[in-house]
């Protein structure tokens, strides 16, 4: 059956004109390009940048550095340590409390409970918003004199710190990264849950499985595909973070995460290729997630 | 007139062609050897901050002047000015405005280096006597001798207070001539529920103005200079002294140092606050901007001596002014602007507009200053040494990126401070050679 | 069997009241969710100026729209959102369009590459951008000069479209892909026994099939490239060309900022994607759904 069909095909490719190949080549040809040329290629060269000493002007300034920059990084730069950190901070915060509680969200509303449907609305409007907006919307709620630090009593003269203290911090900027997080996640589990089949669930339910347990024996394994793409879009969307504490911190370090050292040393006053090191070692953590994915995705072409 | 850039870009770009062409035959013209050169064409100019700013206004009235002198159009845009620092480099490299604002210093001589903006030696020198060599020198990149850079206005880091604030806690800033009298003044703001000493360091920079006084004050100018230049250690037990003094300062703080930035530090002192705060003068528009009330009660005095040795005989001024990109359009047009914008026609128009900063022209009238100015040069009279601010006197790879979160690092956990500096140290012994 | 039914019913009815409970917390988290915005929208209705004099918290004694007005005036909005619409609208067809033909390849051909290609795209649309970001820069200028007009990517709105196009084709094509695997085969070979050639085989039979996952994705699509202003920030040195997104940097002042204004300008600069999703929200969830959940 599927010899057949693989045959069938390489008649249909032998059986194309000229016009038909020329036609094919330049439909996969040109998107192609494109990406070879603005996506593939900067990519290699700030890879290949990473191994150099260069201020970003003049391509004969480029000079070889050897591993340099990675040693630097490694051995001389604390706050690598510190971005390292608050990125696997967010990576457990969204992989252990973000995401579940999407999930638990997607499941509840599959249930259709009461006022789904404007709940669903709700926890879904965060994730259409431009970064910059929600950066202003959260200003407005935390900034000395804001609603916040209204409730709490404070006004501008002592307001409690938030972005500069490094006891809470990490935690609303988690929040902040959640209140669009979840939404998201909840709303690809729900489509997920769509397509599961409900007899299966409302059997269980007679046989008298409580909530929980029809959740984790019948739907939690049924799901698997699901779960794993949303295990790796957690995992990659940790490791890319970037815009939302760009949004609150511009290119300080106060709260670094290696994408914000990397743009901090490529940009800004000073350039310098450690920069480009940086967005390569966030290259690096990503790769293995990305092969995951692709592997999952690719499942059934794959064999 | 000057006009500012809101059309429909797709016009611009065009127009922006035809400029091109006309200063390629400008050049051509000039390159021929004309004698007495009128320079003609359209320039673009950058102005850093938002289009309602009091800067901008006065900048669009001062090229508005240029407008009806030469009766070449000006087209001003205004951009966000941390966007335009972060990206400079490639705005340079692209298709830049002709001249914008800029600061001298490391930020000019480095990009000028490389080839992205344009010498305007000539332009300094037509400004002739109305600038002093110490201003020249100032602008002058070390590595070539010319001037990148036509230097108008500056202003000093000193502490800033309100006169009212003082007044009610019975106290006279005026009268704080050493550590333990600025100490003693912080305590006494704090136990009136005050901020005793402001400090905001979000931006990773703001702090560094308490970290040059505390080092020019406790070990001199010259040390400062060649710290920052990696001919002293980070390591030194003086650069350890200098932040056990700024430790010292940390109770008297606002708890909230890293969360707000210096419009943070501006808004506690607008709002009486705080008692001191360590800042740079240029803020003072805002306070004009809020009423002639709050101006004129905003006061400066140099931070004090802590080392007689050394006195309060330096002081950071940052020196501001014009710079031309080198990749622009009309450079010509450019340094013929920003010659206009240095000369006494410009700083007319500059003035009338409502710009409260000190140019540093010798054609500017000082007679006509405000109290506040007159202040603000007393404390600049009081100096010797000028720094330029700790982001202008050294290496951008380095301060950015290393001695701002070092600061942070330390306000965050001053215990951490032989791991901070050992670290700095190692950070900047791994730069590679300019 | 009758103790089934009775047990079943108690069973009911016990989840009922857990339900409502469970409906009454998350009803209670969708109020915190939506108070940030419902806050700013409240804000942005009242006068800066009783703010100051009353506080924050202060009953409102006027409550207009003049914010907006003048956000619009001060922003010059209009400007940005024409170049929001210059920027996106091509981006979104050029991204359905290159991504339709590579999964129409893909799906219909087969070519030893054909799996390679497809992973090729997907990996590219998770590559972190600012990897990227130099070398971006600089090839916009190489490119550039090449043609003797430094223009022609760097500061054009055409560049920041590529940019666009190259980064999101890679989630296109995979969607469109996946999505006709679903599509019979039996139509595309009818269609080459009856001689048609492959640009007729694509664009008379295939694309009209693919109008819902296209509808989807350009629906999504337009949501990103309107929510992006980094790309812009770097590649566009003038700001009258900026996005709408970034034309609020312009209200964060230097200076004083009058947070009401900032709030209405938000919400102005805000409005279009919520609409969007509010009115095609079906499209929006097929959308992510195809491109996420395929198993």
């Amino acid at each position: 059956m599927k010899t057949a069909a693989v045959n069938k095909k390489v008649r249909s490719r032998r059986s194309l004109s000229r016009n038909d190949r020329f036609t094919l080549g330049a439909f996969v040809g040109l998107p192609t390009l494109l990406q070879v040329v603005f996506l593939w290629a900067p990519t290699l060269i700030t890879v290949i940048l990473s191994f150099t000493y260069w201020n970003g002007i003049n391509v004969a300034d480029i000079k070889w550095a050897g591993f340099a920059n990675y040693k630097n990084i490694f051995f001389g730069s604390p706050v690598f340590y510190d971005a390292l950190k608050n990125n696997i901070v967010w990576l457990l915060w969204f992989t252990f409390i973000a995401t579940p509680l999407g999930i638990l969200l997607a499941y509840q509303f599959d249930r259709k409970i009461k006022g789904h449907r404007i709940y669903e609305t709700i926890f879904y409007i965060p994730v259409v918003l431009s970064l910059a907006i929600i950066g202003i919307i959260w200003n407005f709620m935390l900034q000395p004199g804001g609603f916040v630090q209204g409730v709490m009593g404070r006004d501008i003269g002592n307001a409690i710190s938030i972005w500069g203290n490094y006891d809470i911090n990490s935690y609303v900027i988690m929040a902040l990264a959640s209140w669009r997080h979840i939404g998201y996640i909840m709303l690809l589990y729900l489509a997920g849950l769509k397509a599961f089949d409900s007899s299966l669930r409302e059997a269980s339910a007679i046989d008298g499985a409580t909530e929980w347990q029809t959740f984790r024996k019948i739907i939690f394994p049924t799901m698997r595909p699901v779960n794993v793409i949303i295990l790796v879009i957690t995992i990659i969307d940790s490791l890319r973070a970037f815009d939302l504490v760009y949004i609150i911190y511009g290119t300080s370090t106060a709260w670094p995460l290696l994408n914000i050292l990397a743009f901090q040393n490529f940009a800004g006053q000073g350039i310098s290729m450690k920069g480009a090191a940086y967005s390569v070692i966030a290259l690096v953590l990503c790769v293995v997630p990305i092969l995951v994915y692709l592997r999952n995705v690719f499942k059934e072409d794959l064999q | 007139m000057s006009d500012v850039n809101n059309g429909i870009s797709r016009r611009s770009v065009l127009k922006g062609a035809a400029i091109g062409g006309a200063g390629l035959v400008a050049g051509g013209s000039l390159l021929a050897g004309c004698g007495k050169k009128q320079v003609t064409g359209d320039v673009h100019f950058t102005i850093r901050g938002n289009l309602s700013d009091a800067g901008a206004k006065i900048a669009i009235a001062a090229n508005d002047a240029y407008t009806k002198k030469t009766g070449n159009k000006v087209i001003s845009q205004a951009v966000n000015s941390d966007d335009f620092q972060n990206n400079f480099v490639q705005i340079m490299q692209g298709t830049p405005d002709d001249a914008f604002g800029w600061m001298a210093g490391w930020r000019t001589n480095a990009r000028a280096d490389a080839g992205l903006l344009a010498d305007v030696s000539e332009q300094v020198k037509a400004l002739g006597s109305s600038l002093s060599a110490a201003a020249i020198q100032g602008a002058t990149n070390p590595s070539d001798g010319k001037q990148y850079i036509i230097p108008t206005t500056y202003y000093p880091w000193g502490l800033h207070y309100r006169k009212s604030t003082m007044q009610e806690l019975g106290l006279n800033p005026e009268s704080i001539a050493t550590w333990d009298d600025l100490i003693k003044l912080c305590e006494a703001t704090q136990k009136k529920g005050l901020v005793g000493y402001a400090l905001g360091d979000k931006g990773g920079w703001e702090a560094m103005g308490t970290f040059d006084i505390l080092n020019m004050r406790l070990n001199g100018y010259q040390f400062h200079i060649d710290l920052l230049n990696g001919k002293e250690q980070w390591t030194d037990a003086k650069v350890v002294e200098v932040f056990n003094h700024m430790g010292e300062l940390i109770p008297f703080m606002n708890k909230n140092v890293l969360d707000i930035s210096w419009d943070g530090m501006r808004d506690l002192l607008l709002q009486k606050k705080c008692g001191a705060m360590m800042m740079g003068s240029w803020f003072a528009n805002d306070f004009l901007a809020k009423s002639q009330a709050d101006y004129d009660d905003l006061w400066i005095v140099p931070f004090p001596e802590i080392n007689p040795e050394h006195g309060i005989d330096s002081i950071d001024a940052p020196l501001d002014g014009i710079s031309v990109a080198a990749n622009g359009k009309n450079p010509e047009g450019g340094a013929d602007l920003a010659g206009f914008l240095g000369s006494k026609e410009g700083i007319d128009a500059a003035v009338a507009a409502g710009d409260t900063n000190i140019y540093i022209s010798s054609d500017f009238d000082t007679s006509s200053y405000d109290a506040f100015n007159k202040q603000k040069l007393a404390v600049l009279g009081a100096a010797k040494n000028i720094g330029f601010f700790l982001d202008r006197d050294t290496r951008g790879d380095f301060a950015g990126p290393v001695v701002g979160p070092a600061i942070q690092s330390f306000l965050k956990n001053p215990k951490d401070l032989t791991k901070i500096l050992e670290s700095t140290q190692a950070q900047w012994d791994a730069l590679p050679a300019l | 069997m009758s103790t089934t039914i009775v047990q079943n019913k108690e069973y009911k009815n016990k989840q009922k009241t857990k339900d409502n409970f469970i409906s009454a917390i998350i009803g209670f988290f969708a109020f915190v969710w939506i108070f940030p915005i419902l806050w700013t929208l409240w804000t942005s209705l009242r006068p800066y100026n009783d703010i100051i004099s009353y506080g924050v918290f202060s009953w409102p004694r006027n409550l207009n729209l003049d914010n907006y007005f003048q956000a619009f005036r001060v922003m010059g909005l209009t400007k940005y959102f024409l170049n929001t619409l210059y920027v996106m609208v091509p981006s979104v067809i050029l991204i359905l369009f290159l991504g339709s033909l590579i999964a129409f390849v893909v799906s219909r051909y087969s070519f030893r590459f054909n799996l390679t290609l497809l992973l090729f795209f997907t990996a590219g649309n998770m590559l972190p951008t600012i990897a990227t970001y130099i070398p971006v820069f600089w090839l916009y200028i190489k490119i550039g000069d090449l043609f003797g007009n430094r223009s022609l990517l760097y500061n054009n709105y055409f560049g920041i479209i590529l940019i666009h196009v190259a980064f999101q084709v890679g989630f296109a094509t995979f969607v469109l892909s996946s999505y006709m695997k679903t599509v019979p085969k039996e139509i595309s070979e009818s269609a080459i026994l009856d001689g048609c050639s492959v640009f007729r085989h694509y664009w008379n039979v295939m694309l009209p099939l693919l109008r819902p996952p296209l509808a989807a994705l350009g629906v999504l699509m337009s949501c990103w490239i309107y929510n992006d202003f980094f790309w812009a920030l770097i590649l566009m040195s003038e700001d009258s060309k900026r996005p709408v997104t970034s034309a609020l940097r312009q209200l964060q002042g230097q200076y004083i900022t009058d947070f009401n204004l900032l709030a209405a300008g938000a919400s102005i600069v805000a409005a279009p994607t919520i609409i969007l999703f509010l009115v095609l929200r079906k499209q929006f969830v097929s959308g992510l759904t195809l491109g996420a959940t395929k198993g």
